[in-house]
């Protein structure tokens, strides 16, 4: 029983797009909260895994969010972006969110770095949409598990990308086999990212330097 | 437009219109995801389920559907299913939808759900018509898992993410499969299998 | 980031768009008109130059409208529906105002335009410009880099087709077979070039 009125086709597009978006926009907001918290605790448990703190198999979301509410401190003035993991007043380690262009599309990670500024605790990479079998190795325990007690170079680039199966010296890690593109841009990222932080670091340490900013 | 049992739908869906003999431009914006078996079975999941529901609220609006607009309410319903599919994955899955990208969107433009809207949805009662959808997502889902198993299989020696016994270990993983043109060439290799098995289901050889 | 980097980073982009991210070659998108069409060189010639042009325009289009529509009114997720409703309406105004100003280009490139609409190239060169955030220069010149990909693919793919007209190909891979390996040989040629601008 088509309706052949003109004005049928115009008010049934018009009811049917109502309703639909209606629908989605409905679905969308009930779920905003969620996609949220996602982010949240995503980042939340790179920065754990960067700062090498033992995180129990299968921990669940609010585990993760109470074990980072007890042992990170959210950035500060004087850490310049870095979450801190204190203990008894003193700061113990520093996590550095960095983020840059990847092969594909944006990469973000975490770099861990003891209290000396020196030494790496660890790199979590949260997000990244490179190839799989390829580029997404950046992301496993396989490669960023080598990243922990690597002590930075004096000069940059601090920490260098070597190809696989050479030797590696103390600010050295492997890339990954296979993916140039990536590792060379994760090295880029994590380099420009930490040198930024420790001038800015040393800058407030150094004696008698001007506190603005 | 004569009445045909349920059984004779789903045949006619699943493998007589099958995308390897009939429709294979529909696959080929999918085959990206087909370098791990997982995507691939998501992404299947989400086209069926999308054919399915489209052809399904296809074949309820028929009667009231204006011929003239007929498109465009047909892209309107796949994009809503499509958005869903979208939200659910960014609110429950966030890294899968970041694997599958843009792809899950790209659903929308992918001829086979169009197709079995116009063809067939548009003139039969819901239930044949989900049907018909139904099949014919599993027809697609069956070609692209068969050509993600032997990505999978041959470029990184797993299935799955579950390393396979003598893959794993003994086979030297041919890199290409992980690539581009290996989706390409094992495509290519299955289309010619069944063309060479089966070359009367198809009129001509185009 | 300063201009001269985002400037470079915009032409880098764009050239892995045309060769190591090629939109039909790595990311699989387009193929039907590649399948179909692609056996003249004249035909693909003008599918391809159409294609660039509504990539280019129809990217940096939805790249305004989800930044200044989408973006404020957090309808991010409707994205899929607007930049569909953004292409379509593009290419019939293209269409008016080729068949109104120049009825010689019409003929030739007119029918092209609807085929054009179902491009899964379009919106997906618009989708990955979402997911990748890139920049108002980077989008435009990606859209370029990708229609200009598209048509370095479907020119050489009519080409080869054209040459391979008298060769004898076994039943099976006749037609589509035998064009989805000389893509597959396309994919693996044009990997080469990675790594060539940094």
């Amino acid at each position: 029983m088509i309706v052949k009125k003109p004005w049928f086709t115009v008010v049934y597009m018009f009811v049917l797009t109502a309703f639909f978006s209606s629908a989605v926009i409905a679905l969308s907001r009930a779920t905003r909260e969620r996609v949220e918290t996602n982010r949240r605790i995503a980042l939340e448990r790179a920065v754990l895994e960067a700062l090498a703190v033992a995180l129990p198999a299968d921990a669940s979301a609010l585990e993760l969010h109470a074990l980072f509410t007890q042992q990170v401190r959210p950035p500060a003035a004087e850490s310049h972006g870095a979450f801190r993991r204190v203990a008894d007043g003193r700061t113990l380690a520093y996590a550095l969110p960095v983020e840059g262009r990847g092969f594909w599309a944006p990469v973000r990670a975490v770099v861990g770095l003891d209290a000396d500024r020196q030494t790496l605790t660890g790199l979590a990479v949260y997000e990244q949409n490179e190839t799989p079998g390829l580029g997404a190795e950046i992301a496993k325990p396989g490669f960023t598990g080598q990243f922990r007690g690597r002590r930075l170079g004096a000069h940059a680039p601090r920490l260098r990308f070597k190809r696989p199966g050479l030797p590696r010296a103390e600010n050295e890690v492997h890339a990954v086999t296979g993916a140039t593109q990536t590792s060379v841009r994760l090295e880029r990222i994590i380099n420009a990212a930490v040198d930024r932080w420790l001038q800015r670091m040393n800058e407030r340490h150094a004696p008698g330097s001007a506190q603005t900013r | 437009m004569k009445k045909r049992s349920p059984a004779d739908v789903a045949i006619q869906a699943l493998w007589r219109d099958n995308p390897v003999f009939r429709q294979i431009l529909g696959i080929c914006s999918a085959l990206a995801v087909t370098n791990l078996v997982l995507n691939t079975l998501v992404m299947c999941a989400a086209l069926t389920l999308t054919t399915a529901a489209s052809c399904l609220t296809v074949s309820l609006l028929r009667k009231y559907t204006p011929d003239r607009i007929r498109m465009m309410v047909q892209t309107l319903i796949i994009a809503f299913y499509v958005i869903l599919i979208d939200i659910w994955l960014k609110a429950f899955w966030p890294e899968m939808g970041r694997a599958l990208g843009p792809y899950v969107g790209l659903i929308i433009t992918n001829c086979i759900i169009m197709g079995r809207c116009e063809a067939f949805a548009r003139f039969n009662p819901p239930g044949l018509a989900c049907l018909d959808g139904l099949a014919s997502g599993l027809g697609y889902a069956f070609v692209l898992l068969a050509i993600s198993v032997v990505r999978e299989l041959l470029g990184m020696g797993s299935i799955l993410g579950l390393p396979v016994p003598w893959f794993a270990t003994h086979w030297d993983k041919w890199i290409i499969m992980v690539m581009p043109p290996g989706a390409f060439f094992t495509l290519a290799c299955l289309v010619w299998l069944f063309r060479s098995l089966a070359p009367n289901a198809e009129g001509t050889a185009k | 980031m300063s201009t001269h980097t985002e400037l470079w980073h915009a032409m880098v982009v764009c050239f892995s768009a045309v060769f190591t991210g090629n939109i039909l070659l790595t990311t699989f998108l387009g193929m039907c008109p590649f399948l179909g069409v692609s056996r003249e060189v004249k035909t693909a010639l003008g599918l391809g130059l159409a294609v660039v042009f509504v990539m280019t325009s129809t990217t940096v289009l939805n790249w305004l409208v989800y930044r200044y529509v989408l973006m404020p009114l957090q309808l991010e997720f409707f994205r899929f529906i607007i930049f569909i409703i953004v292409i379509a309406a593009f290419v019939q105004l293209v269409e008016m105002i080729l068949d109104r100003y120049s009825p010689l280009l019409y003929q030739k490139l007119g029918i092209f335009l609807p085929l054009i609409t179902v491009n899964c190239a379009i919106l997906g060169a618009s989708l990955f410009m979402v997911i990748r955030e890139y920049r108002f220069l980077t989008a435009a010149a990606y859209g370029f880099g990708s229609g200009i990909g598209w048509l370095l693919a479907i020119l050489a793919m009519a080409g080869i087709r054209q040459k391979l007209q008298p060769a004898r190909i076994p039943r099976g891979l006749q037609g589509p077979g035998i064009a989805l390996i000389i893509a597959g040989l396309m994919a693996l040629a044009f990997i080469g070039f990675t790594g060539v601008l940094q």
